[in-house]
Formats: structure tokens, C-alpha cells, sequence
């Protein structure tokens, strides 16, 4: 079927437009009739750099003063923060070293984990199962506990001696209580943190590629199962496909946003054992509000987001992304 | 495996078998529910935790039974009762004779709704027609616009925080609704735009031109598309909000407690030494239930996606 | 098998406690049984929970106020009738109760409106420091932790001065020496200056299990020794049923974890600086103190690794320690029978002697090594109010000898910071077993006056505090280091690092 086809189909509903005239009487909307595209755009470039812009020149300033303890002000330190920022780079030891290494496997891990979950479960809901849409919406719910709170919860599920999801673990005999989830010389502090953000965030693809997959026209569906196609080539060739934009999407927002994350970290571990669990954001957190180290902070917040820069611009080219 | 397969390849709509059982879609009924029941156990136990008295809610194995509901932690905080009156309830940090003011959440609930419902507002009224724009115009530098955009969600709150603190400061917006309906909005418009964007994408652009071929100005056409990318919409919507509602860092860093969130809030009933569960099980499910009854209600259009719009 | 009545007596105690904890038997039938087996529980007087009637929020009148304060705040404070000031603290129990206090016993009097947003103690320091790093005055009145008291000595108004050179504003019979004097030398002082009023005391006790040790027939520990002895003798008997020889706050990261460290470390004869202001972490007394603390942590449950002074207090409250030596502001959370698995079952003992004692002379930065470790902190007022009159007088009432009797009595273990606080009889009718607990004050003010220990206060500390120690230590306490004594070397330098920057 092709476009035509539809376009043919949908003439029968021309009628149900307003009429021009009538339209325009509305005089408020003239504007948005017009095809001059940044009458459409200006609204949220407005709003973006209203709210975006004076942060970010605020933290490049910001990066080159430091709050003095000994004084009890803020003072211009010159290129200091930055060369701190290399030194912790370029030494074995550095802590900005590390927690980068820390912050790619919890990044590549949840991510992989999120994606792969939620695509195989907005799969398995669209496949025609009976109440797709209960199951759907009670899906969505750990998404509404904030962070914070989650994080507070797994705390005490995770707990080997009164944690209720530990308790289970042992019951199966996954876990003991010498060397628990949390806590002991913290061998799996890591999934310990990596627990509550799957379980959070695995709907957030749910939601998002549970719409795509619907959004997807059902006749090229049908046309490859006519041609013969098995299953899995269908799913492989026509719907994945047709998915793409929507996967870029949540991926990419995704990616982002855990480069970001602090707050399952921040309650569960506090970046230990050590700085094990120690993700970059965590670091940057502890500098702007634990340790008041406002300028160090900023550069943090700078690398920070020209990781995200870097790394969300390889995904769009690396997967093509079609913007 | 074989289970599965099926499950890949059936369209909304399975082809209708004869009258006999499809087991198949039995198993992949089964396993959705048993994929939402696990999702859902630790809010099940939380919801447990709000009607647990405190010793109860710390027990492994975990009770489901043979304790003594209580309803008492949902009383201080949506009915802002007095928790000594309950006596045995009193919890440690409140100690006796302390009013349940700061427990009482109906104004935290109030002040995240407002937010929420502002900011999401503001972010489909805003997104939509870029969303829209930037499918359907040729747009030369469309590629790097939509990179620009995500790039707006790249700063960590981390940092953000405190600028926009001295930015508010000076216009007078800390405690003010508008401020934080803006900052999430401002968070959430990059995350609607790009995927309104690829919703309608979606849609076959001829659609448009055939509106505007039978009359209907620019405007008009934008308009009927919205109902071929409802499903995008919904999605966009229950995100936005979400993330709105379950924001923490700025929330705390642009209030001083004259206006205060559900997570600012929940963030003091950890003490500085204990936990006051109870309170917290009770502030999080009563604050899920509207949500999930939104959900509930909104997540029908997400199943009538383009397919039906676009031949019913 | 031979069992001699004695041992199957340990085995049904220890049984029904297990039971008890896990919810199977109900507390009474745990009393019981420990009853018939022979555990005398001398706890002190048990009520039940109808009998500590509270006074209600509604009953909170201003006749629980001496009438001439009431006068004071009517006249003098009404003057400033319509102002609005700003507090900013952590949510601690005093802070909490004065919270409660301050509507119907201030507000309704003086017609200031007191604005008091509480929030995690980290966001107090990061809003407190941008406040007074851009002269903001956003807040009028400060919550400083004493960790913090060397950074911000020129950021708040001496009350000493404010008590003399505001005479029209002083309150009645405010009564400055009535703060015990280690207090406000230790948490409100630094160098000459005095910073604010000292609001709270956090101090570390010795606290055991009665029915325990009946049951082992341990006693209080007197010495180190004896105090990790017991642990092991605790954690070995049952450890199985969930009951180790104590619990720690020794979370990696964490803040908490320096605490303890330093008691031990000040319980053994060394200090984190000494008097050239010279890290002292490395030195045999402090590696000695570590490594005890190593030692109990084989004693404690796994998970206190990720324990916070939080994590801690539940796993008490669960059962979870059979003594601990922490804060005191968790006692009365642990008495409380509707939260607690061991209400009526802890007691506070006096501290073990110290192994050896480092001179505070020969320590730096103010630092007093003794194993009472305290984590007080201040409400003080901001150089930087623009409305610095009414808050003065808020600070005043907050800070006197009622307001804290009222909320030592209400409040779920608010400590006294004045000798009349502890010597008053609504504060001595509350010794009795239950949430609002005070029966562990006279043990508390033994503390004060006699084994405080302080930490350093140089303004690099919070610096070094939360961040150095705690994670190097993380490391060390989790198998991260090959010796202590190599983890101790690491810290001393970065410690020296960062107090020479």
C-alpha cells in the first residue's frame, strides 16, 4: 500500500476540515497558518535559552572561582579547576579517571538492560495479550516513585538482614548475608545501584516503544507476512525498522539523562565502597553540595555535558539517525 | 521460544482464529501479567508498608496477612491528624505532643500537581506545533536543530541548580509556581519535541497537503494530524509529567519550603536518624493512585495509534 | 547429648527473641518466657502506651510559658509585629520540636512569622554557604553542624555581644552560663569568637542489651577490652539468629564513618592532627584505634558497610546489636514501643576507659580526643539579616531554658543543652521507658562534662570529614587497602594536602 493509496482513502474526509474562511475569522491562529517556520519554532527556542543559556555561560564563568574556606568567599582562581580536571584525567589514581570508567559500565549496563527489557515487553504487550492496557498502565508505575524514594526502598529490599527482596535472593540461594547486595567488602554494590534503576526505568522504554510499535501502519505487517516472512524476519526487517525513530528517541534521552544520574548512588552507596559505585555525576554532585567546591563543580558539570554532547552526537551518527 | 514467536509477528489486530482457545495468546497473556506483577512487587510491598505499623513493615518474610491494618499513617498525612492522638503510632523522631504539620501532604501533593499539570501543559502547547514544524517543513538545518534541542537536557541539575537559583533570586521567582512550571517545562520540552517529531514523521506528509489541496489552511492540517499521533501525544504527556512529578534538585533549590514538592517533601521524612516509613509508604501510594488512574484512562489512545485513525 | 538446664534456658531466650523479632510472638509472650527462663528485666518502669498520654498539639498554650517571657515576647517582641525571618536547619529532633513549639508559644505572641525550611544536612551546608558566600541574607537565622564552626566564625553575630550591646532586646533571666561549658566552648566556639547557641548534642554512649547480657551473664564493659570481648562473646552466640556483637555506622562515603573512626582512634591514644596541625592518622595510636574498629567490624552485620548513622539506628531498633557505642539522640527512638523491637531492653551504661588519652594540648585545631564523640551543632544569626532584630529575639526564645525543657520533654530526644534543662522536674518525670525517654540524660550529662570528645575544627574540615576519610576509610574497611597502616598513610597525606591548600 502506498501513500497514494492512503491519501486516496482519506479524501472521503476532506469535508470534515474548517473551512479557510472560517479559520481565519480566528485571527489568533493566522500566524500558526502561515509555512514560515520559525513562527512554529520561536516558542520553545525562546523558552530554551531563557532557561538553558545563563546556566551554562554561568558554570564556564563559575569554573574559573573557587569558594575559599578560609576566607568564606568566592575567588577568581584562574585556570586551577581545569588543571585539577586534567590532573584527575591523566593520573592512574585520579578520581575523575575512574569515576568515568565507572560511570561506562553503569551506563552501558542499565542502558542495554532498559532497552532490551522494555522492548521485549512493549513487544509482548502489543502482541495482542488480553488487557494489554491494565498491564500497560501498572508497568508505568515505577516510573512515578521519584528516584529519591526509590532509592530508599531498595535500601531497605536490599537489606541482607530485614530487606524483603534480600530475603528472597537468599531463600533461592542467590545471595547470602556474608557478602550481600549491600553492604560487606560491597562486591556487587554495583548491581545494588544498577537494581532500582532497571526497575525504574525499564518502563520509560515500555511507554515509548509501546507507542511507536502502535504508531507502525499494520499493512507493511501484513504485506511481509503475505510474501511469507517467519516472524522474527517480519519483526526484524519491517517493525524494527519502522521502530528506528522511536528506539533513537528513548536511547537517546536515555543515555543522557543516566550520564546524570545521582540519586540511587547518593543513598545506597555514597560513590563506595571506596569510590567503586563512584559515577561521574555523583562526583560532581559531591563537589557542588558536600565538600563546597562550587568551581570544581562547574567544570564537572561541564564535562558532564560535553560527554553527553560527545557521546549522544557518535549515537546519532553511528545508528544514522534520521532527523 | 516458540511462545514468543507469534508474539513478534502479530499485528494489533491477530488474524481471528476459529472458536477454539488461542493458547497462544493465553501463554502471552500469562507472561505480561507475571512481567507486571514483578515490576510491581516492591509497590506492593510499599503499599503493605502503609497500612503496616512500624514493627510490621521491617519483618522478613514479608507478612501479607496477620497483621493489624492501620490506616493511621494515611490519616496524618491526607487528614493532617494530630499522630499523638493514635498514641501507639507516635513514632521516635515525632515524639508526643508534636503535631503531624510537617507529615500533612496534601499541600506537597497540591504544590507537584500544580507543576506537574503546568509544566506539561506548557510543554505540549509549546512542542506540539515545533514537533509539527519540523516534520513537515523543509527545514535545511532541521538535523542540527534537533541535536541543539536534545543538547538543552545535556546540562546536569547538578550545576543548573545554583544559577538558576541566582537568576530566580533576582526576579523574584524562588516559591513561585511559574519558575518551576518553567524550568520543568524547559527540561521536558527536548524530550516532546524530538519525539512528537518522529511521530509525525509517521505520518505520510500527502495526508497534509490533501487537507490543504481541499482547503484547509496550514493550521488545520496540523490540527487533524494531532488525532493520527494521539498515541505520541499520551506518551509525551505521562513522560512530562512524570518527570516534572518525580524532579528533586531544582524543586529544592528553587523553593524554600513555602512551595514544596512530593520529593523535596519526602526527602525530610528521612531524619537524621531514622527513617519514618510509615509516613513515606503512606505520601507514595497516595500520590501513585492518581497517577495510575490517569494512566488507566489516557492509555487508550496509546492503543488506537495511525492504523485506525487513518482508515476508520 | 548432654544438655545442662542452663544452656537449654540460652537456647528458649534466645529463641523467643528471634521469635520476637520476626514477628512470630508477640512481646508480652517474649517477656514471658525470658521471665520463666530467669532474666530479671530491671529496665525501669514499664507503661503502657495509653499512659503517656501526650499533651496534644491544641493543649499547647502559652501557660507553659512563664508569664514574664510571655510579657517579654508580647512587648518587646511585638514591636516587630508582621516581620517574616527565615531558619534553615537539618531535620533534627530539637529542630522538629521547636518547630511545633513556635506557633502557639511565639507566633501567636510576637506576631513574627518564622519561615523554618527544613532539609538533608548537606543542602543545609550547600543553601548556608551560598547565603553567606554572596552576603545574601536569605536566611536569617543559620543551623551550622560543628564540623562546620571554623568556616563560617565571621558569618554570624557573637550573642555574647548582642546580649550587651542589645540590652532592650534581651530577654529575661536569658541566662547565658546556664549552657553546660563544653558545649559552647567545643560546639558554638572557634578561636575567641563565639558563633551562636548551641541547639543540640548528638553524643556517643555505651548502650547494651539488659536482656542479653543477663542472658550471657556479661557485664558492662569497662575497658576496650572488655567491650570487644563482649561483642565477640555476643556475635558468637547468636549471630545465626540475626543478633551480632554490635552494629556501626560505617557507611563508605559517608560522614558517619569518620565519626566512629575518630572515636576509636581517640579511645587508643591518637588524634587526627597534632598540635603543629600536622595529620597524625598514620601514627601507631591512631593505626592501633583503626584496626580495633576493624576488628568489631567483624562483629557487626555485613550491611554496615552501607550503614549511615539511619542504617544504624534501624538495625538496633530491629534487634540487630547486641551494644553499640553511638549517639544518644537514638536512645528514646529505641525505647519507643510502637517502632522499636527493643523498647524497654537497651541501657545506657558509662563509657569504657579510654586505652590511652592524647592530651587536647597535643592535638590541633581545637580537636578533643576522648571517646564521647559529639556532633552538636548552633542556631546562629546571620551577619547578614535584614532583619537581624526579630530573629535575635526568635533566637533568644529558641534557645532558652524553657523552649528547650518544652522540647526535650515533647520531642522524641532532644537533648538539653543547659544544666537547668537536665535539673528540671518535667524533664526528670519523663525517665521512663518510652518514645520520649529522658531516663538516659544523667549518663548523657556524665558524657558532656566528662569524656566529650571533639573533632578538629579547621575550615578545610568538612572537606576532609566527608570526603577524604570517609571514602579512603571505605576503602580501607572494605578490603581495599593491603595493611591499615598503608589505608592510614594514604589519608594522612591527602588529609595533610588538603589542610596545607
Amino acid at each position: 500500500m502506498t501513500n497514494a493509496d492512503r491519501v486516496a482513502a482519506l479524501e472521503g474526509r476532506a469535508d470534515s476540515y474548517p473551512a479557510r474562511e472560517q479559520l481565519q475569522a480566528r485571527g489568533g491562529r493566522r500566524l500558526l497558518s502561515s509555512d514560515r517556520a520559525w513562527v512554529w519554532l520561536l516558542p520553545v527556542v525562546l523558552l530554551l535559552l531563557a532557561i538553558g543559556i545563563y546556566p551554562f555561560l554561568y558554570n564556564i564563568w563559575n569554573s574559573f572561582r573557587e569558594f575559599n574556606p578560609m576566607t568564606g568567599r568566592i575567588e577568581p582562581v584562574g585556570l586551577e579547576n581545569w588543571q585539577r580536571l586534567v590532573s584527575e584525567i591523566v593520573e592512574p589514581a585520579g578520581r575523575v579517571r575512574g569515576a568515568l570508567w565507572t560511570t561506562a559500565v553503569y551506563v552501558v549496563s542499565a542502558l542495554a538492560v532498559e532497552f532490551a527489557l522494555g522492548l521485549g515487553i512493549a513487544v509482548l504487550l502489543n502482541s495482542g495479550v488480553w488487557l494489554a492496557g491494565l498491564w500497560q498502565a501498572l508497568l508505568i508505575l515505577p516510573m512515578v516513585v521519584p528516584p529519591t524514594v526509590a532509592a530508599v526502598m531498595f535500601k531497605v529490599l536490599e537489606n541482607p538482614d530485614y530487606g524483603a527482596f534480600s530475603y528472597y535472593l537468599q531463600q533461592i540461594g542467590i545471595a547470602d548475608k556474608v557478602e550481600p547486595l549491600l553492604g560487606g567488602t560491597g562486591k556487587y554494590a554495583l548491581q545494588a545501584v544498577l537494581i532500582p534503576d532497571i526497575w525504574q526505568w525499564t518502563p520509560f522504554f515500555v511507554l515509548i516503544l509501546l507507542a511507536g510499535l502502535k504508531a507502525i501502519p499494520s499493512e507493511p505487517l501484513e504485506a511481509s507476512q503475505v510474501d511469507g516472512a517467519s516472524a522474527w524476519q517480519t519483526f526484524w526487517h519491517v517493525t524494527l525498522p519502522m521502530l528506528r525513530p522511536m528506539i533513537a528517541v528513548a536511547v537517546l534521552f536515555r543515555l543522557v539523562d543516566l550520564l546524570k544520574v545521582f540519586d540511587y548512588i547518593f543513598v545506597l552507596t555514597s560513590g563506595g565502597p571506596g569510590t567503586r559505585t563512584e559515577v561521574i555525576s555523583f562526583y560532581a554532585y559531591q563537589r557542588s553540595f558536600t565538600t563546597i567546591e562550587w568551581g570544581y563543580g562547574s567544570v564537572l558539570g561541564l564535562l558532564i555535558f560535553v560527554l553527553a554532547l560527545v557521546v549522544a552526537n557518535l549515537f546519532v551518527r553511528v545508528f544514522k539517525v534520521a532527523w | 521460544m516458540s511462545m514468543s514467536v507469534p508474539a513478534l509477528a502479530a499485528p494489533t489486530h491477530p488474524p481471528r482464529q476459529q472458536r477454539a482457545i488461542d493458547w497462544g495468546r493465553v501463554v502471552r497473556t500469562l507472561v505480561a501479567a507475571a512481567t507486571a506483577g514483578l515490576f510491581i512487587l516492591p509497590i506492593l510491598w510499599w503499599a503493605l508498608a502503609s497500612v503496616k505499623p512500624t514493627q510490621e513493615i521491617l519483618s522478613v518474610p514479608p507478612k501479607l496477612f496477620g497483621f493489624e491494618p492501620t490506616l493511621n499513617w494515611y490519616r496524618v498525612v491526607l487528614g493532617n491528624a494530630d499522630p499523638t492522638q493514635f498514641n501507639v503510632e507516635a513514632t521516635g523522631s515525632v515524639g508526643r505532643g508534636s503535631g503531624g504539620g510537617t507529615f500533612f501532604s496534601i499541600p506537597y501533593l497540591r504544590d507537584s500537581a500544580i507543576v506537574g499539570v503546568g509544566s506539561t501543559v506548557l510543554v505540549l502547547a509549546l512542542a506540539l506545533p515545533a514537533a509539527y514544524a519540523m516534520s513537515r517543513f523543509a527545514l535545511r538545518w532541521r538535523k542540527d536543530l534537533a541535536f541543539w534541542i536534545l543538547t538543552q537536557r545535556m546540562m546536569p541539575p547538578v550545576v543548573a541548580a545554583f544559577p538558576l537559583f541566582f537568576l530566580f533570586q533576582q526576579l523574584r521567582w524562588i516559591d513561585a509556581y511559574h519558575g518551576l512550571i518553567l524550568v520543568h517545562a524547559a527540561m521536558n520540552v527536548p524530550l516532546a519535541v524530538l519525539l512528537l517529531m518522529s511521530f509525525f514523521d509517521e505520518v505520510p506528509r500527502d495526508l497534509d497537503d490533501a487537507a490543504m489541496v481541499d482547503g484547509a489552511t496550514r493550521f488545520g492540517a496540523f490540527r487533524n494530524s494531532l488525532s493520527l499521533v494521539r498515541g505520541g501525544i499520551v506518551a509525551t504527556a505521562v513522560l512530562a509529567f512524570i518527570f516534572s512529578w518525580n524532579e528533586f534538585l531544582l524543586s529544592l533549590v528553587l523553593t524554600t519550603g513555602v512551595v514544596r514538592t512530593v520529593p523535596v517533601a519526602s526527602s525530610t521524612f528521612t531524619t537524621a536518624f531514622a527513617t519514618e516509613w510509615g509516613y513515606l509508604a503512606a505520601l507514595g501510594i497516595a500520590s501513585m493512585v492518581p497517577i495510575f488512574i490517569f494512566i488507566l484512562v489516557v492509555q487508550r489512545h496509546l492503543v488506537r495509534g495511525l492504523t485506525l485513525g487513518a482508515v476508520k | 547429648m548432654h544438655e545442662t538446664t542452663d544452656f537449654r534456658d540460652k537456647m528458649a531466650i534466645s529463641r523467643a527473641i528471634a521469635d520476637y523479632r520476626r514477628g512470630r510472638i508477640s512481646r508480652r509472650t517474649m517477656l514471658k518466657t525470658l521471665a520463666a527462663a530467669g532474666v530479671a528485666l530491671s529496665a525501669g518502669p514499664m507503661r503502657g502506651p495509653r499512659a503517656w498520654a501526650a499533651p496534644a498539639r491544641q493543649e499547647l498554650t502559652a501557660d507553659q510559658q512563664p508569664e514574664e517571657i510571655n510579657a517579654w515576647l508580647t512587648d518587646v517582641g511585638g514591636q516587630f509585629s508582621g516581620a517574616s525571618i527565615k531558619v534553615v536547619s537539618e531535620e533534627t529532633p530539637p529542630s522538629r520540636a521547636i518547630i511545633n513549639l513556635k506557633a502557639a508559644l511565639f507566633e501567636e505572641l510576637t506576631g513574627i512569622t518564622v519561615n523554618w525550611e527544613v532539609v538533608p544536612l548537606d543542602q543545609v551546608l550547600a543553601k548556608v554557604s551560598q547565603d553567606a558566600a554572596t552576603r545574601a541574607g536569605a536566611n536569617d537565622i543559620y543551623y551550622f553542624d560543628q564540623a562546620w564552626v571554623g568556616r563560617f566564625i565571621n558569618d554570624t553575630f557573637d550573642p555574647r555581644e548582642l546580649l550587651e550591646t542589645k540590652p532592650d532586646l534581651a530577654m529575661p533571666d536569658y541566662n547565658i552560663d546556664d549552657f553546660l561549658e563544653p558545649l559552647v566552648l567545643h560546639i558554638a566556639t572557634y578561636g575567641d569568637k563565639m558563633i551562636g547557641f548551641p541547639c543540640d548534642v548528638p553524643i556517643f554512649m555505651y548502650f547494651y542489651r539488659q536482656d542479653i547480657y543477663d542472658e550471657m551473664g556479661l557485664e558492662p564493659a569497662t575497658t576496650m577490652e572488655e567491650y570487644l570481648s563482649n561483642a565477640q562473646a555476643i556475635n558468637e552466640a547468636m549471630s545465626a539468629d540475626g543478633t551480632y556483637g554490635t552494629v556501626g555506622q560505617m557507611k563508605s562515603g559517608h560522614y558517619s564513618l569518620e565519626t566512629d573512626m575518630t572515636a576509636y582512634v581517640w579511645s587508643h591514644g591518637g588524634s587526627v592532627f597534632t598540635a603543629d596541625g600536622i595529620c597524625s592518622l598514620n601514627d601507631e595510636w591512631a593505626v592501633t584505634g583503626v584496626d580495633y574498629m576493624r576488628e568489631l567490624q567483624q562483629y557487626m552485620p555485613a550491611a554496615v558497610t552501607t550503614y549511615d548513622w539511619g542504617g544504624q539506628f534501624t538495625a538496633i531498633q530491629q534487634g540487630q546489636g547486641g551494644q553499640v557505642i553511638t549517639w544518644g539522640e537514638d536512645f528514646p527512638g529505641w525505647d519507643d514501643p510502637a517502632n522499636s523491637q527493643v523498647s524497654g531492653l537497651m541501657q545506657p551504661a558509662p563509657l569504657p576507659a579510654n586505652t590511652a588519652q592524647r592530651p587536647p594540648e597535643e592535638a590541633g585545631f581545637e580537636e578533643v580526643p576522648d571517646l564521647g564523640h559529639q556532633g552538636g551543632s548552633t542556631y546562629c544569626l546571620s551577619a547578614y539579616s535584614k532583619q537581624a532584630d526579630p530573629a535575635w529575639i526568635f533566637l533568644q526564645w529558641a534557645t532558652s531554658s524553657n523552649t528547650q525543657t518544652l522540647a526535650s520533654v515533647i520531642g522524641g530526644g532532644a537533648s538539653p543543652m543547659r544544666q537547668s534543662t537536665f535539673d528540671d522536674p518535667r524533664v526528670k518525670a519523663e525517665e521512663e521507658v518510652g518514645a520520649g525517654t529522658t531516663r538516659h540524660f544523667p549518663q548523657m550529662l556524665e558524657v558532656i562534662n566528662t569524656r566529650m570528645g571533639t573533632e578538629p575544627h579547621l575550615p578545610q574540615w568538612p572537606l576532609i570529614a566527608t570526603d577524604i576519610i570517609a571514602v579512603e576509610l571505605g576503602k580501607l574497611t572494605t578490603g581495599g587497602y593491603g595493611s591499615t597502616q598503608e589505608g592510614m598513610d594514604t589519608i594522612k597525606r591527602l588529609v595533610d594536602e588538603a589542610a596545607a591548600s
